[in-house]
Formats: structure tokens, C-alpha cells, sequence
């Protein structure tokens, strides 16, 4: 059988998983943008094209520049904590200990409930009221008043980028658990004959190693940071203000409830630009680094 | 390999088929909608034919159960697709996807928040000279007409305004509602030297207490008000400036209305006030059910918003969502059986059994609880309520949006009275050139 024939074969297994990703990936994205330079509502199907204009928009106004700031902020925080949270509880969950599958269990679990469930149980916790558990445990222990955990734009951030770090840390500790479950005893041993201790072989060895994993957990946890809604959102609603507004956020708020279906698009065509890049940059960066460290 | 290629082609013509089949129904699915368009309905009401029909309500489906039941026991031909989505957000964008689907239930709700798209859309039919629709309070049409034509029917009305603990006043040695502006913000600091929490906002909406302060300092002078800064005759700064500047000085400078409570959901206020730890929120007839379930024992009472000018004090409320028939229906005459029984005494009393709203159709007495009476009666039937997206004729949810985040700015000390009604005239100017 020709060369060419024998390929094909493979080839046309590829076209139905085409078809379906082209029928809701592409095609949304080529309508998205086309809606992106029209004043189409939502609702009209008579809409006009109106050119660049719905981009031109965009950065004039404030909901989507606090949105850009937050969601930067948002994505890279809770980047950075789940990373330095993940792998030492995964180093710790991969030590042969008696209850190991129990608290492999136990740190897994926050990440199983939706993020939106998990978002109105946090806000429980932090209510500024009688039954806010937070603040009737300063209260009751250190005789302090209620602090406004959701309301003061400072503490709204950092306590939104906590839940997600305490959501998401046990599922990247499992990722970080699996890879390093793959990494040969021998190195350790042969390290131990030559004198490295915990801290070095962990130095030397098991992080280098993991650098596979860092470049999909971080990859997971960038995209994941940029696109979030539900936490913020269920904790917040974005407020005070707009403090906590995350750009999908923006994004649903001009487009469904504002009924500026044009401006949603062009917004959700430059988040998906942004989207882009930065995974990116920070895929080739990582696997540079792994090119060096393996 | 001859068997191989046989196995891609069959599954690749499966696949055909079956995208082919997805593209037919479609096809026939539109030109179904298109044929009742027109007017080939499928039958009416009592013709005795099996039909289905659909129907989107934000009243859930126990709300819902006494009135489906009653028509069907009269009409057992009909059967019912019902569906439900929570208001207002959650409504809105699944009917929008809906319609925008062709797949809209039949029967679907018009609020004051889409009422503009919906009909602009095309997306509901004209009511205006049905039978049933003489049963609608004239003045419960407007928040459903567009150029003089109604394109949904609503039988009911809702009123709100400030729910006050009795026994809580009394503790603080208030004997009486205040009646005045001023005297409420004084009440509020007794009730807070008392220990006592004097006052939860829902902060993160567009409280009552605004919609109270605007209708006694503004809309009672003028009635127009709204209608002139949309035709650009007057502004936000103009009209509203005054009624944010009252509410800061009484409520956020004396810090009865703090930062905190823009982490409270609405949910937290109601419960707050049934267990007895807040003296005064906000809210409508729908908390009773709440407050009786979780203390029997609270008294408690709707007042309206105390205002600066004594006399002259109104509730929040307005005229209740309408159901409208989609346009592209395959049943509009069985659709319009349907709300005729609604329309009917006896469906009209099926409706408040199950949802406890307040009916406002002509000729119907709505039986009300003793708490909420005296709104009931001096409010929503005295026309002395006022509620802006109901008043508004265009943009509601972005102006409400870029009310409620202006006013959390004031709170949390960000911007000015001044600042917040500009906003609003900015965004209006935003949403007309968009």
C-alpha cells in the first residue's frame, strides 16, 4: 500500500473529533469576533456593523480595566500560593505514613464540591454577623470586633485568592504526587551514599524533577486564574465597587445583563488574546527550564 | 486493510447521518414556528387534542402547582412542560438563550428588565385586545406596553419597605414608627446606644431606601421626573443628588449603614432580622413565609421610608411580571386558554394559594397578612410606591448596576453624593451611543 494511502487511514479517524471541535470551538470564536464588530443585543437579530469601534471601547472602560488588574492579580497570587502550598504537602503525602490515603483524601476533597459551592460555605464563614464563624472566634478569643473580611476591597482580594488556594491546593498536590511518584528510588539512594541529606536530595533531586509537572500545574493554574468566575463572584459579587470584578465577570455584565452582546464579544475576543500569550510565554519559558534541569 | 477502510467509511456516513438528521430537525422545527406564525394554531383549548404546552416562570414549580392543577382538572387535554429559573439574572439569560435558540418555552415571563429587547425582538405576541386582558389594572400596564400595545398579562403587584421588630423598638423605648427622615436616623441611634443593631442593607442592590428618600423628595413634585432625563430634559445630578446626599449624612456618616454589610447576602438580612438580632431591614411580602418559619414568636410590621417631608412617605413596589406568548408558539390558542384561566377568578385564587402574591386584578380581593396590611392597603393600592427600573424606560440592569457599585464606593469611602448621580448620567449617555 502506498505511503500516502496508509497515512490517510489515520487521518480520517481524526475528522469526526475535528468536526465537533470546529462545530463548538471554532465556529463560536469566529462568530464571537464577528459579533465583536457589530451592535448586535442579544436579543436583535437586525444589528448593524459598526467597524472597531466595540474594541476601541473596551479600555475606556473602568469595569474592565479593574477587572484586567484584578484578574492578573487574582491568577498570579493564587499561582504562586497553591504552587508553595502543593508541592510540600505533596512531598509530605508521599511519605509511607499509616493514614496516607486517608489525608490524600482529606486534602483532595476541597477540590470536588463546585468552586461555587465552596464559595457561599467561605461566605458563611466570613459573614460580618452573628453567625459570621471568623469573626465569632476573634471575638470570642481575642475580644475583637467584626472584620469586614468581604467588604473592604484589600481583605475582599486577599480573601478570595485564599479560598482558591485552599480549594485548589490538594488537587495540584496530587498532580505533583503522581509525578513524583515516577521519579527512580535509585537516585535518592544513590545520593544518600554520598552524603546528601533530606533538604539536599529534595534541592537537588525531587524539585528539578518536577519540573514537568510545574509547567502543566502552573499552565492549569494560569488559565484556570484568568478565566475564574464562580469564587469571586459567589464571595463578592465583584464588590465593593468594582474591586473584585474579574473580566468574565465584565464580560457576562455587558453581554447578558447590560444586553451589549457587541462589546461582550469584543472583550471576550481580547481576554482570549490575553489568555493566549501569556500560556504561551509561560509554557515555552517552563519547558526551556525543564530542557536544563533534565 | 480492505476492512479497515470499510470500518473509517462507515463510521464517516454514520457520522453524516447523523449531523444530517441534527440539521433536518432543525429545519422542520423552524418551519414549524414559522407555520403558527402565521396563525395555523393547533387547536383550541377545549378542542380535545393532546397538547403540551411549555412554559418558563421564575415562580417555582410548588408556587406554580395550584394553578397548573386547576386548569388542567378543566382542560385535560393540556399538559404542561413547566420550567423554572430563579429572578431576575438567572431568568433573564436562560430565556434570552432560549429565544435566541429557537427553543423558547410557549409562555415566558417579561420583566421591566427585558421587557425592551423581548419586544423589540418580536419575541411576544400582542395581547392588548384580549378578553382577559380587561381584568389587568390599567396601571400595570405600562411596565408591559410598548407604543401603546401590551404584549403580556399581569395579574399581580408587590409592595416593600422597612420591616421593623417591635419588641426590639420597644426595648429601646420607641414607642412609634418614626415618620420623618430625621426622626428615623434618630430612632436608628437610639436603637444603637440601646446595643441593639438598628438597620441591615442589602448593599448589594439597589436598596428601598433610596426608592422611598427619591419619591418623597422628588417624585412627588414631580410625577415626570424619569421621563425627562430620559428625553434628556433633566439629569441624575439634577434629580437625584439631594437623595443621595441624604442617605450618606443620615446613614453612612453615622455609620449605621457600614462597609460590612456589603458582604451580607439577602438571604443572611432576612434571617438576621427573624432571629431577632437586627431591629429594621428591608423587604417585601415574600419574607413572611421566612420570618414565620423561623421565629412564630416575632412581632414585627412593614413601614413605609420615613422621607424629609412629613406626609408625603411611599413604599417601594411595583406592578408584578407579566406572561407573555411566544410569537413563534405551535399552541398561541391554547396559550391564550391558558391565561384566561389565569385571568379567571378561580385561577387568579389558585395563583395567590400557591405563590402568596398580592393579586391587583380588577374585581379580585387579595387576602393579606395582618403585617404587611397596612403597605398593602396605603402603598400598592394608593399607587404610593415607587420602584426606578419599573419608572425607567430603557438601560434598567446597566443603571442599576452602575448605581448599586457607585453606592458601594460611597460606602466603603470612595466618591461623592454629587459623584454617584453623575455615574448614572454617564452610563446613560454610554448605554444611548453604544
Amino acid at each position: 500500500m502506498p505511503k500516502f494511502l496508509k497515512q490517510l487511514q489515520y487521518q480520517l479517524f481524526l475528522i469526526p473529533i475535528l468536526l465537533f471541535y470546529t462545530l463548538f470551538t471554532i465556529y463560536p470564536l469566529i462568530k464571537s469576533f464577528i459579533f465583536s464588530l457589530t451592535d448586535f443585543n442579544g436579543y436583535n437579530k437586525n444589528y448593524n456593523f459598526v467597524g472597531m469601534s466595540n474594541y476601541l471601547k473596551i479600555f475606556k472602560d473602568d469595569a474592565i480595566v479593574s477587572g484586567i488588574s484584578y484578574t492578573l492579580l487574582y491568577a498570579i497570587s493564587s499561582t504562586v500560593l497553591i504552587t508553595l502550598v502543593a508541592i510540600p504537602l505533596a512531598l509530605i503525602l508521599d511519605q509511607n505514613f499509616f493514614t496516607k490515603n486517608i489525608h490524600r483524601a482529606i486534602f483532595f476533597f476541597p477540590s470536588i464540591p463546585s468552586g461555587l459551592l465552596l464559595a457561599y460555605i467561605w461566605g458563611f464563614i466570613l459573614a460580618p454577623i452573628s453567625s459570621g464563624v471568623l469573626n465569632t472566634v476573634l471575638r470570642e478569643v481575642f475580644n475583637l470586633g467584626p472584620q469586614p473580611w468581604l467588604s473592604d476591597p484589600n481583605l475582599a482580594k486577599l480573601m478570595t485568592i485564599i479560598v482558591a488556594a485552599w480549594a485548589g491546593a490538594g488537587w495540584h498536590a496530587v498532580l505533583y504526587l503522581a509525578f513524583l511518584q515516577g521519579i527512580s528510588k535509585d537516585y535518592y539512594e544513590a545520593a544518600s551514599i554520598d552524603g546528601a541529606g533530606r533538604w539536599g536530595q529534595i534541592r537537588h533531586i525531587t524539585l528539578p524533577l518536577l519540573a514537568p509537572a510545574m509547567t502543566v500545574s502552573i499552565m492549569l493554574l494560569l488559565t484556570g486564574g484568568l478565566k475564574v468566575f464562580e469564587i469571586p463572584f459567589a464571595l463578592t459579587r465583584g464588590g465593593p465597587g468594582f474591586e473584585t470584578h474579574t473580566i468574565t465577570q465584565v464580560i457576562v455584565l455587558r453581554g447578558i445583563s447590560e444586553v451589549q452582546y457587541g462589546l461582550a464579544s469584543a472583550m471576550s475576543i481580547v481576554f482570549f488574546l490575553i489568555v493566549l500569550v501569556i500560556t504561551f510565554f509561560q509554557v515555552s519559558w517552563m519547558q526551556k527550564r525543564e530542557e536544563r534541569v533534565l | 486493510m480492505k476492512k479497515s477502510y470499510g470500518i473509517v467509511l462507515a463510521v464517516i456516513l454514520c457520522l453524516s447521518v447523523m449531523l444530517t438528521a441534527c440539521g433536518g430537525n432543525n429545519g422542520n422545527a423552524t418551519n414549524a414556528g414559522n407555520t403558527n406564525t402565521s396563525g395555523d394554531v393547533g387547536g383550541s383549548g377545549n378542542s380535545g387534542k393532546k397538547v403540551k404546552l411549555s412554559i418558563l416562570s421564575w415562580n417555582n414549580e410548588k408556587e406554580m402547582a395550584p394553578l397548573l392543577e386547576g386548569f388542567q382538572a378543566k382542560y385535560p387535554n393540556i399538559s404542561f412542560d413547566f420550567q423554572h429559573a430563579p429572578p431576575v439574572k438567572d431568568y433573564i439569560s436562560k430565556l434570552q438563550t432560549m429565544l435566541l435558540s429557537h427553543s423558547a418555552t410557549d409562555i415566558f415571563i417579561i420583566a421591566a428588565e427585558n421587557r425592551n429587547e423581548i419586544i423589540d425582538g418580536g419575541y411576544a405576541i400582542d395581547l392588548t385586545n384580549e378578553p382577559f386582558m380587561d381584568v389587568m389594572l390599567e396601571g400595570n400596564k405600562p411596565m408591559l406596553s410598548k407604543n401603546g400595545k401590551t404584549y403580556a398579562f399581569t395579574q399581580t403587584g408587590w409592595v416593600g419597605g422597612l420591616w421593623y421588630n417591635k419588641d426590639l423598638f420597644a426595648k429601646a423605648g420607641i414607642t412609634t414608627f418614626p415618620e420623618t427622615w430625621d426622626e428615623f436616623i434618630a430612632a436608628c441611634l437610639t436603637l444603637k446606644e440601646a446595643g441593639i443593631i438598628p438597620y441591615y442593607d442589602n448593599v448589594g442592590d439597589v436598596t428601598m431606601i433610596h426608592d422611598g428618600l427619591f419619591a418623597n423628595t422628588t417624585l412627588a413634585k414631580d410625577a415626570d421626573i424619569d421621563a425627562k432625563i430620559f428625553e434628556g430634559k433633566a439629569t441624575f445630578e439634577q434629580s437625584w443628588t439631594e437623595t443621595f446626599k441624604l442617605w450618606k449624612s443620615g446613614l453612612v456618616d453615622n455609620k449605621i449603614l457600614t462597609a460590612d454589610m456589603i458582604g451580607l447576602t439577602a438571604d443572611q438580612i432576612v434571617n438576621e432580622f427573624a432571629v431577632g438580632n437586627v431591629a429594621m431591614i428591608t423587604g417585601g411580602p415574600w419574607n413572611i413565609n421566612t420570618f414565620k418559619e423561623a421565629n412564630p414568636d416575632l412581632k414585627y410590621e412593614m413601614a413605609p421610608i420615613p422621607g424629609p417631608n412629613p406626609g408625603g412617605n411611599y413604599y417601594a413596589g411595583a406592578p408584578g411580571v407579566g406572561l407573555a406568548i411566544n410569537s413563534k408558539t405551535k399552541y398561541k390558542e391554547e396559550a391564550l386558554t391558558f391565561l384566561s384561566y389565569l385571568a379567571s377568578p378561580e385561577g387568579l385564587k389558585k395563583f395567590e394559594e400557591g405563590s402568596g402574591a398580592f393579586i391587583t386584578a380588577k374585581g379580585y380581593e387579595s387576602t393579606v397578612s395582618p403585617e404587611i396590611e397596612k403597605a398593602y392597603k396605603e402603598g400598592l393600592l394608593q399607587g404610593k410606591f415607587y420602584l426606578p427600573m419599573v419608572s425607567w424606560p430603557r438601560h434598567q440592569e446597566a443603571l442599576r448596576n452602575q448605581f448599586m457599585i457607585s453606592s458601594q464606593d460611597l460606602i466603603v469611602g470612595k466618591g461623592t453624593p454629587e459623584g454617584i448621580a453623575q455615574a448614572l448620567d454617564k452610563k446613560l449617555a454610554e448605554m444611548d451611543n453604544k
